[in-house]
């Protein structure tokens, strides 16, 4: 990486860090105060609601911000995520009888996972192999995802965990916050890595920056595509897999407009719609500002209709913000 | 399936849209039903009995369109059966405005309709099966202000109301019934009413928000049993759901069913939303085989109370065990507040 881009990219980081601090401290000024005369918004119970809130979103973003790095995009993500909560609650629920519960629960969320890593690899080959646009085909598999869902488990939300049984163990399990709010630092942590210091991060840009460019230095195009939707598509399985411990349901219908918002972070966070330029810290920063505002607005009871207003009002904000002093 | 046993499918779908009067015997009836939404588990338990019902006779062919919560699309699924001439249309219309006028084509066609429980702005249909949603919500706050009196002595409390989406009958009637209830006694108290659009993950995290903001909640009233539930699972995540008790509307069946839920003794009680399917099929099959009768305007079909141990301190105390459901009209409990829930 080029100096000026290292200082560009710390420049874009600090400018998101700086949008979050703001909001953080409207957030202290306006919180309503529990009878203690605490502030409410700074309860480390509130806080961490606000981790475990933002991570499933937190973690289909950090997928979202290698394909967005590429100049693609992944819309299917929210499908995906729903696909990766019935099969989990349909493992847990209907296959591996007799298996031991800790290898039964493997069972059920590898499945999960690995369907989504599937679902992405299909996207990752049709738009590297085929050569079609990403919006295209991922736009059907949207669709079609969605569709699989909804006839395995015939339309049906899966209850699972409130007996006493693998599922209830399961659920126990995987909605500790700890277990989420950890699992969300791990993956974030290692995306870090794996977009900042291996030479497929720097692949991964090189193909957003500029495509022809990347051809016509050897850089494997496809392959790398391919992992990164894949990618895409396996955390998006694995964040189906904390959802349906979470809310206790495999549900078909979850994950509507999942990758709307994970899209909004991603941008929020100052990565380039167009590819090439962008970080993960910078998706970390921005999945923060979402969740910071709405935990701000909702404790205090502000219209749900206000609240989509005001959303709206701070992601042309922050994004302009970013623009305006990249430019100075 | 073999190309052989499609040849008779095809055939049937060209005689339907050939639309020439059959005579016969062995005649084929074709029931047509518009569905404004697969995907909740109310409307999945409305196909689920409607398609076993008319199983029974074999006669019957029955077609069920998903309009996946879109105007437009049950407006263009309708106006494709009126084309098809079936025996028999049975719409669940996604929104009131937006299927009134295809539903008087329908009826210009002459074709029977059934409106099932959303009404219309016009009375274009030939028969209209509802439930009273206004009717659940005020015993649904019936049974919590008696859940208070019996809590306090008094019917004093806060109250906690998660709410489907805004703007919609069913949101609206639930709402506004158990809200007349409550307005009768000023200390009871509305503390917090969060909007989860009807889904259990939203409600889990609105909940969460609620109960960080308020120390004491004597009841969560959500407007659907996935509300609820979702309420429940995060009160139970900051150890308060002991002192909550949850009430929720549907009432369906099955595993992942509200009734169930109130076995568990998650809900405290559960309201039921009839499926108003069974009266359809009958109604239906009344008229498609006999020409001279004539139906209702409009049949109400009532809601039931299911209650379970835990929906009250009357209850509490009792041994342990197998989880006792009763199953009635509420009148007769909400009358007798000194005994303990059946």
């Amino acid at each position: 990486m080029k100096p000026w881009t290292a200082a560009a990219a710390k420049l874009r980081e600090s400018q998101g860090l700086m949008a979050l601090a703001g909001i953080v401290l409207l957030a202290i000024v306006i919180s309503p105060v529990a009878s203690d005369g605490s502030r409410i918004f700074l309860q480390i119970g509130n806080l961490t609601d606000i981790l475990r809130q933002i991570s499933l979103i937190g973690i289909v973003s950090l997928g979202m911000t290698l394909v967005i790095l590429t100049g693609g995009i992944d819309l299917s993500v929210g499908s995906t995520l729903a696909l990766s909560t019935s099969l989990v609650a349909m493992g847990l629920t209907r296959a591996w009888p007799g298996s031991g519960y800790a290898a039964h629960i493997l069972y059920a969320i590898a499945a999960a996972t690995l369907a989504g890593a599937l679902a992405g690899a299909v996207n990752g080959a049709a738009i590297a192999g085929l050569e079609i646009q990403p919006f295209i085909v991922t736009l059907a598999t949207m669709i079609g995802i969605r569709g699989l869902a909804k006839w395995l488990t015939g339309n049906a939300n899966i209850d699972i965990g409130f007996g006493r049984d693998v599922a209830a163990e399961f659920a126990a399990a995987f909605r500790q916050k700890p277990l989420v709010i950890g699992s969300y630092a791990v993956l974030a942590a290692v995306f870090w890595v794996l977009l900042g210091r291996t030479v497929f991060g720097r692949h991964v840009r090189a193909i957003g920056d500029n495509e022809t460019a990347a051809r016509y230095a050897g850089l494997p195009i496809r392959r790398v595509k391919i992992v990164v939707y894949a990618l895409s598509g396996l955390l998006a399985g694995f964040a189906g897999v904390l959802y349906a411990a979470g809310n206790q349901q495999g549900n078909p219908n979850a994950g509507v407009a999942y990758e709307l918002d994970a899209i909004a972070a991603v941008v929020i966070g100052g990565t380039r719609l167009s590819g090439g330029k962008g970080s993960i810290a910078g998706t970390i920063v921005g999945t923060l500002i979402m969740g910071v505002l709405t935990n701000m607005l909702r404790l205090g009871n502000v219209d749900s209709n206000v609240e989509m207003m005001v959303k709206a009002v701070i992601i042309v904000l922050a994004v302009a913000i970013q623009r305006q002093r990249r430019m100075d | 399936m073999t190309h052989k046993s499609l040849v008779p499918v095809a055939l049937a779908l060209c005689l339907c849209s050939c639309s020439a009067p059959r005579v016969g015997t062995d005649k084929q009836y074709f029931v047509a039903f518009s569905q404004c939404n697969n995907a909740e588990p109310y409307r999945a338990a409305q196909n689920a009995l409607m398609t076993k019902l008319f199983a029974a006779y074999p006669d019957v062919k029955l077609v069920i369109a998903d309009a996946q919560q879109d105007n437009s699309r049950q407006v263009a699924q309708v106006e494709t059966f009126i084309r098809q001439k079936p025996d028999l249309l049975i719409v669940a219309p996604n929104e009131r405005a937006a299927l009134t006028a295809v539903m008087g084509q329908a009826m210009e066609a002459k074709i029977p309709t059934i409106c099932l429980e959303r009404d219309i702005l016009q009375p274009n249909y030939t028969t209209y099966i509802r439930s009273d949603n206004v009717a659940i919500g005020r015993m649904a706050g019936e049974f919590i202000v008696d859940y208070l009196k019996r809590k306090y002595g008094e019917p004093k409390g806060k109250i906690v109301q998660m709410r489907g989406l805004l703007g919609v009958e069913g949101e609206i009637n639930r709402d506004g019934g158990a809200r007349s209830v409550f307005a009768k006694y000023p200390t009871i108290q509305i503390v917090a009413e969060p909007v989860a659009d009807w889904i259990q993950a939203k409600a889990k995290d609105r909940m969460t928000e609620v109960l960080r903001a308020q120390p004491k909640i004597d009841v969560v009233y959500g407007h659907n049993d996935p509300m609820a539930i979702g309420a429940y699972l995060a009160a139970k995540e900051l150890g308060r759901e002991k002192e909550i008790a949850f009430v929720g509307v549907d009432g369906l069946g099955g595993e992942a069913g509200g009734i169930q839920k109130v076995k568990d003794g998650v809900l405290a009680a559960t309201f039921v939303y009839p499926l108003c399917v069974d009266k359809a099929v009958e109604i239906g099959n009344h008229i498609l085989r006999d020409p001279a009768f004539h139906p209702e305007k409009q049949y109400n079909i009532d809601s039931t109370i299911v209650v379970g141990p835990a929906s009250g301190p009357a209850a509490v105390g009792r041994p342990s065990g197998p989880a006792p459901v009763g199953v009635g009209h509420a009148r007769p409990l909400l009358d007798e507040p000194s005994k303990p829930a059946q």
